[in-house]
This record gives structure tokens, sequence and C-alpha cells, in this order.
């Protein structure tokens, strides 16, 4: 027979904010424990699902000397964890005009000189939350290869996990972030029809047929609207 | 062996999904018939709910109907107290202000300076970090009429039918008009679109389209579009400052809009910003947790922008109207509310009861799809219930890769995979349960398709604004649209800010407003309430008393 | 062509921008013997110098990782073309192999790979040609035999020292290079400054002391007669190419001479395309002298003049 939720007793952990000792419910995401205790968030908090790296946290659990790295609201609280949290990384952002750039081999080490210090230790990639190859992609971008680090680092939410780990301080998110961008304007095949399209759209040739749509009545429209024939999947 | 998150009764039903699976890949069920539509929605969706709306007793849009919730943070006082604010130190004297750092901000900004506003007479103000906004977590992709097959007239029809016939024409012909130009623009800013080796972008259809429009960046589209805006804004220098959410709009002696007070969240100063032309670009309301649905929004969308607009005369329009996306995250516990991407139903999962079995056409318009859920669960009881009392059904998510292909899922919905992965569900092995969640705002701060309000100086863009989507906003037509009127609204500034001169500033709108309060005997808490309140209850009869805001 | 071996291959960072050639001419001139060239799957820059301050582990962590990654494709051979990642790799596999403390300390630092057993042979391209390969069969395979021209061998400084990883048991007068030279029909021009250091990574700090080595090493080759340089290592084809324009603001008398790469010169030995060779890309044009020695593609393509 199912427990009702009223029935099952909430499992409690204790975690470590700022030197104190606090219960928790262990089904709580890190965010949401630090709610529990009280605090109204103002910074270390964005999207609540993982999409934009506002929350970078690092913790040890208690006993254990390694030092890991979650994003506050899709971790879990574990018993023993020490939490700290760095809102904001200090980042090395060039500034560069995409129009001006050319998508050769030297580009990503003439912004960021830096990525030649890579000693492969692989820190990055052991700090990323988004399980991406962080060391490749630096490596990619050190030997010219944009197509390759602009892949390899799409998910990237700039969360500065791996900046702030780097022993070569390498700001790899701005790296990334200059890959892809050359990437999408200079490497990626450019789709021809849409420039044909906005061609056409600036040459009026659908404003007839938009203007007697404005002007039909509800009726009319309706009409077309549910006779319309839906292309296939 | 890892442990099964799902605890037994759950699992059981999965078993039922498995079974149904074969014989499902071929089958389709029909579309709802107008008849159908009308009936489903009266009765089972959220918006359709008598009591839980009221109509403004005062203000520019006196008898507007709306949420309770809205009527709650927009029938009050404001937070700040006019007399305590020395408007003669100005703190920043720009030519535009942008309230809020999302999509349609950033775009606002560049293109204001594309016009000619020198980059360090902008100033973008928002409550968070630029770029932390709804835009970034948008997954599904952005519409443009650009395929052979396909034109502009006919986005236009999707999104005018989708809207219920209640949009606004001359706000919908630009926002199909303009898509392919956006689109264009974010090709050449660098965005890495999903294309074909052809380079023709990959398109899907969304919720009500007639033609594959929808182009996305994997299921990371609103992300890649946000990331790579905020470079662009860092790369021209244009000033930001964060953690500064805008309180209330400034007027001037003549009446018209004339900059914004922020508040420094570190500090608790109030910071003056004089601005020749003010933009609205504040997002949605997701986190007024309407009807007490969880929401797919981000931290910050609490409803700012309209709140401030209306205590300076701005009027909103077709508030009864959100937008409940049908596919929420309902488990695990932790991701409760999270959006789970229409693009998932695009590539052939089918929606299914505890039992197994389809029930409805899985990409009617949103409202309608909602509600099909609803009715499933509340109506017919053939919902699946968490241990935390939260309804749901499945999601089957499996069914992808069995009509495309191994490896689909973990292709297109990298992101996904990884936020359920975190709780220990794989949705590429087992269906994954959805309900109803709290997704967009409709309504909205009334614009024409210049993006200006009716109030001089005064632009909004965005999902702040009400209008373009009608009662329903289809799929696709958001990221589209802060593009759009973004621009709009960026161009329109630049353009008539050089003309405006400003008279002494003033708050009395805003005293005027309160007034209104006393005399309607509002006994709401103040507003903007800038961030919603997530602490235990047990916290909140304890606070220490602070007075510096009102 | 039956491919009958397999090795694997570490490209290293310059095959992939400036040394373009390097990589497609080392590839194509090794299928010629049957051997496919396989580069690895996943790999980093190897560091470029082997770290001296062997303290401080984090230097040999690239180099040992791309040994893992060797490991990793199935591979117990792995073979490079240019002799700075030789050296790095070579030597940091040497320190893993004799220093057991140190390898335990490698391994547990990368406790997200699998550990590294120390047994992963690295080789220079040079050293497969000799060993492997055998140089009868490649004076068999020449088509195009490069006749008359004079050669000058440059070993560069990271392929024979130190001593325990030289490729040559006598790292002052290696012989690699001469017996290729001769075999591929052309004449070498040895000269004491063939192992000379060309300067290395200095040359993006000073170029002053490269284009002091350069008039060195290209002023004491072309005293001998050379008039074209066969070099084993991308950094030196950089240096002795593209700094013999200050070179020349020092020693305005310095004659131009073309530098190129062993395999270059093999591939058109053995008759490929010479439009296909990259010598495009060098600063001191190589066609100008091929051609005066009537070197430039095969017996086949060498355009025969009619008498009317």
């Amino acid at each position: 027979m199912t427990k009702t939720s009223a029935e099952i007793k909430q499992e409690m952990v204790k975690i470590y904010v700022a030197n104190t000792e606090y219960e928790v419910p262990s089904n709580l995401t890190i965010m949401k424990a630090l709610e529990f205790l009280g605090w109204r968030l103002e910074r270390g908090v964005g999207c609540r699902g993982g999409f934009c790296g506002a929350c970078s946290t690092i913790y040890r659990l208690k006993g254990d000397h390694k030092l890991y790295t979650a994003l506050a609201c899709a971790a879990q609280v574990e018993d023993g964890m020490v939490i700290a949290q760095i809102p904001i990384n200090p980042a090395n952002k060039k500034l560069y005009n995409i129009d001006s750039l050319k998508a050769v081999p030297n580009t990503m080490l003439e912004f960021y000189p830096e990525i030649a210090r890579c000693i492969s230790c692989n820190t990055c990639t052991k700090a990323c939350p988004m399980d991406i190859e962080v060391m490749d992609y630096v490596q990619a971008a050190l030997r010219g290869d944009i197509a390759q680090a602009a892949h390899i680092s799409f998910d990237c939410i700039m969360c500065g996990l791996c900046a702030t780990r780097c022993p070569a301080e390498i700001t790899q998110f701005n790296v990334g972030i200059l890959a892809r961008r050359l990437y999408g304007r200079y490497i990626a095949p450019k789709y021809k029809q849409l420039s044909k399209r906005v061609d056409e759209v600036e040459k009026g040739k659908y404003d007839a047929e938009i203007s007697e749509m404005m002007k039909a009545d509800q009726k009319a429209i309706a009409k077309l609207y549910n006779s319309r024939v839906r292309e296939k999947d | 062996m890892v442990k099964d998150p799902y605890p037994d009764y759950m699992r059981e039903s999965i078993n039922k999904v498995e079974k149904t699976r074969e014989k499902r890949v071929k089958e389709t069920l029909d579309q709802c018939s107008p008849d159908d539509i009308t009936d489903v929605l009266n009765k089972f969706h959220p918006d359709f709910i008598k009591e839980q709306k009221t109509n403004l007793r005062f203000g520019v849009s006196k008898g507007e109907v709306v949420p309770l919730e809205v009527a709650k943070i927009i029938e009050t006082r404001s937070i700040l107290d006019p007399k305590k604010v020395d408007l003669n130190k100005i703190d920043f004297d720009v030519d535009i202000l942008i309230i809020g750092g999302g999509g349609s901000g950033a775009n606002a900004a560049l293109w204001a300076m594309k016009n000619g506003i020198k980059p360090e007479n902008i100033l973008i103000a928002t409550k968070l970090r630029m770029g932390d906004s709804n835009t970034t977590m948008a997954q599904g992709g952005i519409q443009a009429a650009v395929r052979e097959v396909d034109n502009p007239a006919m986005h236009y029809l999707d999104a005018f039918g989708g809207g219920h016939y209640e949009n606004e024409p001359p706000l919908v012909r630009r926002l199909v008009k303009d898509a392919p130009f956006m689109l264009k623009w974010y090709e050449e800013l660098g965005m890495m679109f999903d294309k074909l080796d052809s380079g023709e972008m990959e398109a899907i259809h969304g919720g009500g389209t007639s033609r594959k429009r929808m182009h996305f960046a994997k299921d990371f589209s609103g992300a890649e579009i946000m990331k790579t805006l905020r470079d662009e804004v860092f790369n021209n220098k244009i000033p930001i400052v964060e953690f500064s959410p805008a309180v209330e709009l400034l007027k001037d002696d003549k009446g018209q809009v004339a900059g914004a007070v922020l508040l420094n969240l570190d500090s608790k100063e109030y910071i003056i910003v004089r601005a020749k032309a003010t933009i609205i670009t504040t997002g949605g309301f997701g986190r007024l947790h309407i009807q007490g649905f969880p929401t797919t929004n981000h931290y910050g969308a609490t409803f700012d922008g309209c709140v401030m607009g209306y205590r300076a005369g701005a009027p909103l329009k077709l508030m009864k109207s959100v937008q409940y996306h049908p596919t929420g995250a309902a488990f695990p516990e932790q991701i409760v509310g999270l959006l789970v991407t229409e693009k998932v139903r695009g590539k052939g999962a089918q929606v299914l009861n505890k039992n197994g079995e389809q029930f409805c056409f899985p990409l009617e318009t949103r409202d309608v799809e909602a509600s099909l859920l609803i009715r499933e669960c509340l109506g017919k009881g053939n919902g699946v219930v968490t241990p935390s009392g939260q309804p749901g059904l499945w999601l089957d998510s499996p069914l992808i890769d069995l009509i495309h292909g191994e490896g689909t899922v973990e292709k297109n919905f990298a992101a996904m995979v990884r936020q359920f992965g975190r709780f220990g569900v794989d949705m590429i092995k087992d269906p994954i349960l959805i309900y109803p969640t709290l997704h967009y705002q409709n309504g909205g701060l009334t614009i024409d398709e210049n993006a200006q309000t009716p109030i001089k100086n005064l632009y909004a863009a965005g999902e702040v604004c009400g209008g373009t989507h009608g009662s329903n906003r289809l799929m696709g037509n958001s990221l589209l649209e802060i593009s759009v009127f973004g621009r709009a609204a960026g161009i329109s500034a630049a353009k008539n800010a050089p003309k405006v001169i400003l008279g002494k500033l003033t708050l009395e709108h805003v005293t005027n407003y309160n007034t209104l309060c006393n005399e309607h005997k509002v006994k709401n808490p103040p507003s903007p309430i800038i961030f919603p309140d997530y602490t235990s209850d047990k916290h909140k009869g304890r606070l220490l008393p602070t007075d510096f805001l009102t | 062509m039956y491919l009958t071996e397999k090795i694997a291959y570490y490209p290293g960072c310059t095959a992939k921008s400036y040394a373009k050639y390097m990589d497609s001419t080392s590839r194509d001139v090794m299928k010629e013997f049957g051997i496919d060239l396989v580069e690895l799957t996943r790999w980093t820059c190897c560091g470029t110098f082997y770290g001296l301050a062997d303290d401080n582990l984090y230097s040999q962590l690239a180099p040992i990782r791309n040994m893992i990654r060797t490991r990793e494709d199935g591979f117990t051979d792995l073979v490079t073309t240019c002799s700075m990642c030789y050296n790095t790799l070579k030597r940091a596999n040497l320190l893993f192999k004799t220093d057991e403390e140190k390898a335990e300390r490698l391994n547990a630092f990368m406790y997200e790979e699998k550990n590294y057993e120390e047994d992963v042979n690295v080789w220079h391209l040079l050293e497969i040609i000799r060993d492997k390969v055998d140089i009868e069969k490649i004076t068999r395979k020449v088509v195009n035999p490069l006749k008359g021209l004079k050669v000058a061998p440059y070993y560069g400084c990271t392929l024979v020292r130190p001593e325990e990883i030289s490729i040559d048991s006598n790292p002052e007068k290696p012989t690699i290079l001469t017996d290729l030279i001769f075999a591929l029909g052309a004449e070498p021009v040895e000269d004491p400054y063939m192992t000379e250091c060309c300067g290395s990574y200095l040359t993006v700090k000073d170029k002053h002391l490269v284009a002091d080595r350069t008039n060195k090493i290209i002023g004491s080759m072309t005293r001998r007669g050379a008039e074209i340089i066969m070099v084993s290592c991308p950094l030196c084809q950089f240096n002795l190419d593209r700094r013999q324009k200050q070179a020349r603001e020092l020693n305005p008398s310095l004659p131009e001479i073309p530098v190129v790469y062993f395999t270059q010169l093999m591939a058109l030995a053995l008759g490929m395309d010479y439009d296909k060779l990259g010598f495009k890309e060098h600063h001191v044009d190589p066609t100008i002298v091929l051609k005066k020695r009537k070197l430039l593609g095969t017996p086949e393509k060498v355009p025969i003049k009619v008498k009317k």
C-alpha cells in the first residue's frame, strides 16, 4: 500500500553554510534549502532551471578533501555538504566586432593568448555542471580548430565554474562563445533562401495578402483559418 | 544498481505505457473541431474559472478582467514613498533607458545604437544580471516564414487564428513581416541554429502552425539567442547596471515619461535615471503563480513593468488571458513546473493517461492542449498523482527514438536529458510525467506597431506587452516577438529621443495612484514585488522591521 | 594500396594550422608503404617543450594524457612528425617509466582517466621510415628521382638531444636524413650546423636571436653548395624559412634558400602532384629551384617538348 505524502516522514540532512550547521529536508535542491533557511535570494539565482549559470556553487562533503561544483538549482542537498557560492565570475572578456573578424586558426589565440597556457590538467572539465569536455574545446581553440571548439562548447551556460578553477587562469566560457560566433558567422553554410525571402518581404511581395486579412471580418478570417491544410511532419 | 526514482505504482503505469507503444507508433488522433475547442476551453482552462478573476477597480484600464494575483499587486500602493525621494540629484542622464536585460532589452539597446544613439547615452537597468530572463530558458525555437512552401501571410493567419482573433492586426503584421529579417540578422551575429549541410535551417511544427517554420538551436534556442545578444551588448560597451530593478517610472511636469527610479539591491539606495525615452522590457509574471500553478519562468518574472507602466497611465489589455504551457515537468519534485519544450511533441512524443492510452492530438494550440490535459486529469480522473500530490500525465519520450532512430532524444534534447538525469530520471528509456505549468503572459501593456505605448516617451517590447498574440500565443512567436519589437522599440526610441525636451521631474503620478488606493481602501502589500518570496512560513512572522522602503 | 599496418598518429598543434602540409604529405607518403597513420580520436597539445622542473608534475600531464589516449584507441605505438612533440612526449614517457613515485602521482591526479601502465612507445616518423619501412623500399618506389638536387639535411636539436631519446645513436652525426636524401636520388650536403639549434620558441620573444642562428645555419649550408634545406620539425621550418628576411638584415649577402619538410620531398619523389604539396605556403618558394632542376611532376607529367 503506497504511503501518502503526509505519512512519509521527511528525511532530514545536515548541511553547513557559513560555518553553521543546519538541518534541511533531504529532497530539496541547494537553492530551495537556502530558502528553507529563510534566505530571500537576490544573488546566485536566475532561471532556477539549469540554463542561466547564475547559481554557481562549490562545496565539500564533511570528511572529504575534494572540492565539488554544482548549480544550486539543479543539485540535491547531501548529508555533510559544506556550501559556498560564486554568483559572479570576474571574467576577462575581450571586445571584438564580429563583422571584422576572420575565422582563421590564429583568431582565438589573438584574443585569448592565455589559452596557450593550458596544461591539459582537465580541471575545467571536472568542474563543468553541464558535462562538457571543456579541456577539449580549449585545446581545439588552441590549435585553431574553431568548428570543433564551437560544437563541443555549445551547451555552455557560462556559469564560470571552469574559469574559477583553472590553474592557467583561462576564462574558458569566453573562449567558447567567440568560437561559436565565429563558426555561426563564417564557417557554417549560409541559408540562401533566407536572404531571398528577406528581399521578397522588403519588396512588398506579401503586403497585399496580409492587408486583405487585416481588413477581413471575423467570420471571413475564421473561415480561412479553419480551412488551412497542415503540412505533414 | 541505480535506485528507481519512480515509486511502485508509477512504475506500474509506465509498464502500461511500454505495452501500448508499438501500436501507438502509427496511431494519430484527430484534431479538435472548433466546437470541441470552445467546449474544453470553457470547462477546463484556468482562464475560464470566474472566481479566479476580477475587474480592475481603478486606473486607466478600469474594468479590465485580470487574475486575482495580478489585481493584488496592481491595486496597491507603491513600495516607493515619493515624499522621501529627492529628484534634484540625478544619477544617470541618458537618451534611452531600457528596463529589463533580456532578449527584448538587448535588441532595443543594439538597434537604438545602430540608429544613431551613442552607446554611452543608453542605459540598461536590470534586477539580476544582464541576460537573466525568460529568453534564456526558451527551448523550442523562433518562428519565421522562410521556406518556399511558406510565407508571411500564412504565418499571419496561424498567429491570428491561434490567438482566437483577438490579436491587434498591425502588431501581427509587423511580427510576421520582420521575422525573416531578424532571423537573418541572428545568423550574421553568429548564432548556431541547427542547419542541414546545404545551409538550410532545420524547421519543425509548433502547436497551431500550418507550416514547419520553427527554427531552433538544439533545445537551447533561447539561450543561444540571449548569450549572443548579450555578447554583442558587452562588445559595444553599452552601459548596464545590474541588480538594480526599476521601481517606478518618472514623469515630468508635462505628463511625459522621463526615466525611472531604480533600487540598488546592495546599498538599498535609490538611483534617479533621467531619460528622453524609456523602454520597458521586463518580461512576464510567472512568479506570481496564478492559481497556484508552478511556473517555467525565471526568478524575476514578477510583472514589475506592467505595474510601473499602469501607475504612469499606460493601459493594459488581454490580461484575462494567461498561457499555461501544456507540458511542464510534474516529477521529480525538485523540477516541478520546469519547461518540457513543445518540440518533444513536435518530434513525435504522445501524451498518455495512466493506462498508457492517447486521448488527444498532441499538438493543439497551447490553451486547447492544456485544457485537454487538465480535463483528462481532473475531469476524468485518468491522470497519475505523484507522492507530493501533483497530478500528471505521461509524455512518451522513448517513442521519439523509435520513430526517428536511436540517439534522437539525446541529440535534440540534451539540456532536458541532463535536467531529468540529475535526479535519476532517464527520459530516453522511460516516459516523463508532465502537467500544465504557468508559462506566458498573453496580455500586458498596449503598444502600436512601433512599440510605442500611448504615453509619450514610453515604449515597451516583449512579453510585457499585450495584443501581438491575442488570447493565446503560438510556440516560437515569443522569441520572435522579443526580436521584432525589441528592435522596433530601439528604432522608435532612437528616432524620437533627440527631439525630446524634458521638464521638471516628478513622481506625482505615483502619489496620485497611492491616493486612489487609499480611497478604495486597498489592503494589499505594496508593489512592485521585485522577487517572489519562497522562504518557509515560519520565517515570515519574525522579520526585523526596516523602513527604507515605505 | 592495401594497408598492412596501422599506427597511432599524433599530429601536434601546428599540423592543423600552419604546418598542414607536413601532416598531409606524411600521411600520403606512409600510405605508399602500407602504413596507415591513424590520428588519435582525442588528443591535446603536448605542451611544446618538456617541463624541465620535474618536481612540477603539471607539465607532464599533457604528454601522459596523450599516452592514455593512445591506449584508449587500442594502440601501443605512437608516431609524430613534429620533433618538438617527439621530444616532449618521449621524455615524459621516459620519466614515467623510470620514476615510479611520479608515475603514481600522475595517475592519481588524472583519476577520471584509466591508469597509464607505461606501455606506449613514442616514435618520430623518421624512425618508422628507417626501422619499419627500410630505406631500400623507398629507393625502389621513387619514380621522380630528385637528380642533381643539392639537399642539406637539418635535424635541429630536439630530435637528437638529450642522448636518452636521440633518434640516432650518434647524436653529433646522425645519418637518417642523409640516407633518405640518397634514396630519393638527390645529393646530400652535410654540414656542421645540421644539429645546431635554430632558436626554437625564442622566435616569439627574440627574433633577432633566431635571425642570428638562421644566418649562421643557412650561411654554412649555402657555402657548401646546398640549394634546398630538408627539415624534420615545423618550428625549424618556421624559423629557417620565415626569419630569412631578418637574417638578411644582419648579413645582406645571405642567399635565399627554400626550406621543406622531408615528407614533402619524399612525396615529390614518389610522384605525387606537386600542386598538392603545399609549396605555395612557404615564404621562400621551393618551386623555383625545383623547376630549375626539372623536378616538378612525374615523368608522365613533365611536359615533353615535341619537335615540330
